[in-house]
């Protein structure tokens, strides 16, 4: 006899277990599933490796104590396992599809979404060369969708940061320059902060949902300010740095036409940043060579002479 | 392969066929099988298989409502396992990220069909739970439309390698955006050859008349989107290696740098970096600090404080208060 085909026994399973109205023991399942071995331990065997196939595929296979001989049965609930219907349009759909194609992740999660929506397959290609974005996504960064899911769930999460445990309420991931971010409310120092994901170590712990405690009115995009110096805990102060035409494009393409308080003529321009962190508008300024110019205040103006100094007096490397 | 990993792609593709055949209703086999990548054979195979599922006792009521006929298959909205179903947090991630990048695209969702789509979404994601910001460069429209229309681009440019800023006629060839920064691969006259601008060092671009043939002969450096994303850097055949020793403190900016590789001597942490042009390297070793040293090439040891001294020196001759 041929052997029995064991998508034919997961696809019986995964519809035995939908439709069960209470948790089936492993005897029950085997009543109803054909193709599972006669003997207790081939047929346990059997069942947790399709358990195991079902949950690694996202089904949530339910294991709760029963009153039976066997103690434990299994369900899927459906309400877990299939969506509301979205009501998705054509045109909808084929939006989302432009998305999934046109945006480089690093791997086809966005596809697999798709399938689960009922969009799945190839779409037939139309139209000009879509710009392409790349994102990098959860390849190197376990730590994103964790707190994904806990933005949704509402839950309060605990990572390690810079060499410090913190337990945050997540509001918020930013993507921006390169680089994404989680924006929430920091319990220990009962301030808002913004943490780079790629310096979590480790995988964040998740409390139950609903256990994270934002602030009433918080707003993540308030809170996440544009720029990288104005994630410190310092007072704000206002710089003003001149950038002369070689670089003016980058850095109102960068900062926004709202930060250039003054254009120049040959096409430079000051623009003016709110900075809580003169370290890292140092390094930003930096960068720019001898392009850029902090024009005020004298303090922040010091720092940057300091530290250019610093490279003068030092010589040969350090052995 | 191993036979469980077949099991579960089979059972993967299974029900993305019957999720997306139920929105469509009947449909010829053939459609069915290319749009998935299957023989009409090995498709049909497969469905008649799924349509012998169920549920005890078996009556019709309780098997997958599957119809194979000489050359359609349909099922229909509503039937089990052809439901649409919960995303997980990753694949919920990858769909919003995906529709956000696009949002972030100037111009990409002129009719509202993607904002839409995004709301319906996040009604069962979350709302506002995920958002992604792009450079939106002044020119990324003018190069956009030269793209589109096939046509050449006089621009300026300033190169950030070599901190020089020149004119010349590129023909664009593919437009994206990576590491938050778009990036234009074009044919370039000047140098003969594709090479690869970052739209935000264009500070003009005027249209120079239609591309001719032979400035889309060249193959574009990577096949599409590789392994490592569009924007990995390709070490040219100028560039050199430069080995910095730096302290922990400033791994996280060495980490920045795609083809920055960490080793130890001497118990020192050293990074081995490939660099296009001084300017680049005056720039890292600038935002190191005076801490971070280069071991060699020992000429470019004396880079970091040229360019400081260069630097201070427009400190005080203007602005000074």
């Amino acid at each position: 006899m041929a052997q029995p085909d064991r998508l034919e026994r997961v696809t019986d399973l995964l519809l035995v277990l939908l439709d069960a109205s209470r948790p089936l023991s492993l005897r029950e399942i085997a009543d109803r599933v054909p193709g599972y071995p006669e003997g207790h331990d081939a047929r346990r065997q059997a069942f947790e490796r399709d358990k195991r196939l079902l949950r690694d595929e996202g089904v949530p296979v339910l294991a709760e104590s029963i009153d039976a001989e066997e103690q434990v049965g299994y369900r899927v609930d459906p309400d877990a396992y299939y969506l509301p219907d979205l009501g998705l349009e054509p045109d909808e759909q084929a939006a989302l599809n432009l998305a999934v194609a046109g945006v480089h992740l690093g791997e086809p999660i966005g596809r697999e979404a798709l399938s689960k929506l009922g969009m799945g397959g190839q779409w037939p290609r139309r139209g000009a060369p879509l710009p392409l974005v790349d994102l990098p996504l959860v390849d190197g960064l376990p730590a994103l969708p964790v707190l994904f899911d806990a933005v949704r769930s509402g839950a309060v999460v605990r990572f390690s940061y810079r060499g410090g445990l913190r337990s945050v309420d997540v509001a918020g991931i930013r993507f921006r320059g390169g680089h994404w971010y989680a924006v929430g409310q920091d319990r220990d120092r009962g301030e808002a902060r913004t943490f780079r994901v790629d310096r979590i170590e480790g995988l964040p712990e998740v409390g139950a949902p609903g256990s994270g405690e934002l602030p009433e009115g918080f707003d993540a995009d308030d809170v996440f300010g544009r720029d990288p110096w104005r994630f410190g805990s310092g007072d704000a102060v206002e710089v003003d740095v001149a950038v002369d035409a070689a670089e003016a494009s980058r850095v109102v393409t960068e900062l926004g036409a709202d930060a250039v308080v003054e254009r120049t003529d040959g096409g430079g321009v000051v623009v003016r940043l709110v900075v809580t962190e003169v370290e890292a508008l140092t390094s930003w300024v930096l960068d720019l060579l001898d392009h850029a110019e902090v024009v005020r205040p004298d303090d922040v103006r010091a720092a940057v002479v300091a530290r250019l100094e610093a490279f003068v007096t030092v010589d040969g490397p350090p052995r | 392969m191993s036979p469980t990993h077949d099991t579960a792609s089979r059972l993967r593709r299974l029900l993305a066929i019957l999720t997306w055949l139920a929105q469509e209703g009947e449909v010829p086999i053939d459609e069915v099988a290319r749009r998935f990548d299957l023989t009409p054979s090995a498709l049909v195979s497969e469905l008649e298989m799924a349509a012998c599922c169920g549920v005890p006792p078996y009556t019709p009521d309780q098997l997958l409502e599957i119809v194979v006929t000489e050359d359609t298959v349909s099922t229909r909205v509503g039937t089990t396992l052809a439901r649409p179903r919960r995303l997980s947090p990753r694949e919920g991630l990858g769909l919003a990220a995906s529709a956000r990048a696009l949002l972030a695209v100037p111009g990409s969702d002129e009719d509202g069909a993607l904002s839409r789509a995004l709301a319906k979404l996040e009604r069962a994601l979350g709302q506002g739970a995920i958002d992604v910001e792009l450079d939106t460069p002044e020119l990324l429209d003018v190069v956009r439309s030269a793209l589109e229309r096939g046509e050449r681009l006089t621009i300026s440019y300033y190169s950030a390698s070599t901190d020089q800023t020149g004119d010349r006629t590129i023909t664009p060839r593919r437009l994206f955006a990576s590491e938050g920064h778009w990036y234009v691969d074009a044919w370039c006259g000047s140098a003969v050859g594709v090479r690869r601008f970052r739209v935000d060092r264009i500070a003009s671009a005027s249209p120079a008349g239609p591309a001719a043939p032979e400035d889309l002969a060249e193959p574009l450096p990577a096949d599409g989107v590789g392994e490592d994303g569009l924007g990995a850097f390709v070490p040219g055949p100028d560039s050199r290696r430069v080995r910095i020793a730096a302290d922990a403190s400033m791994t996280w900016l060495l980490e920045t740098i795609p083809t920055a590789v960490q080793g130890q001597e001497d118990g020192y942490p050293v990074w081995e970096v490939f660099v296009a042009g001084d300017a680049w390297l005056e720039r890292l070793l600038l935002r190191l600090g005076p801490g971070a040293q280069v071991i060699d090439p020992v000429e470019d040891r004396t880079l970091a404080p040229e360019a400081a001294r260069r630097i201070l020196a427009r400190y005080r001759s203007r602005h000074a208060t």
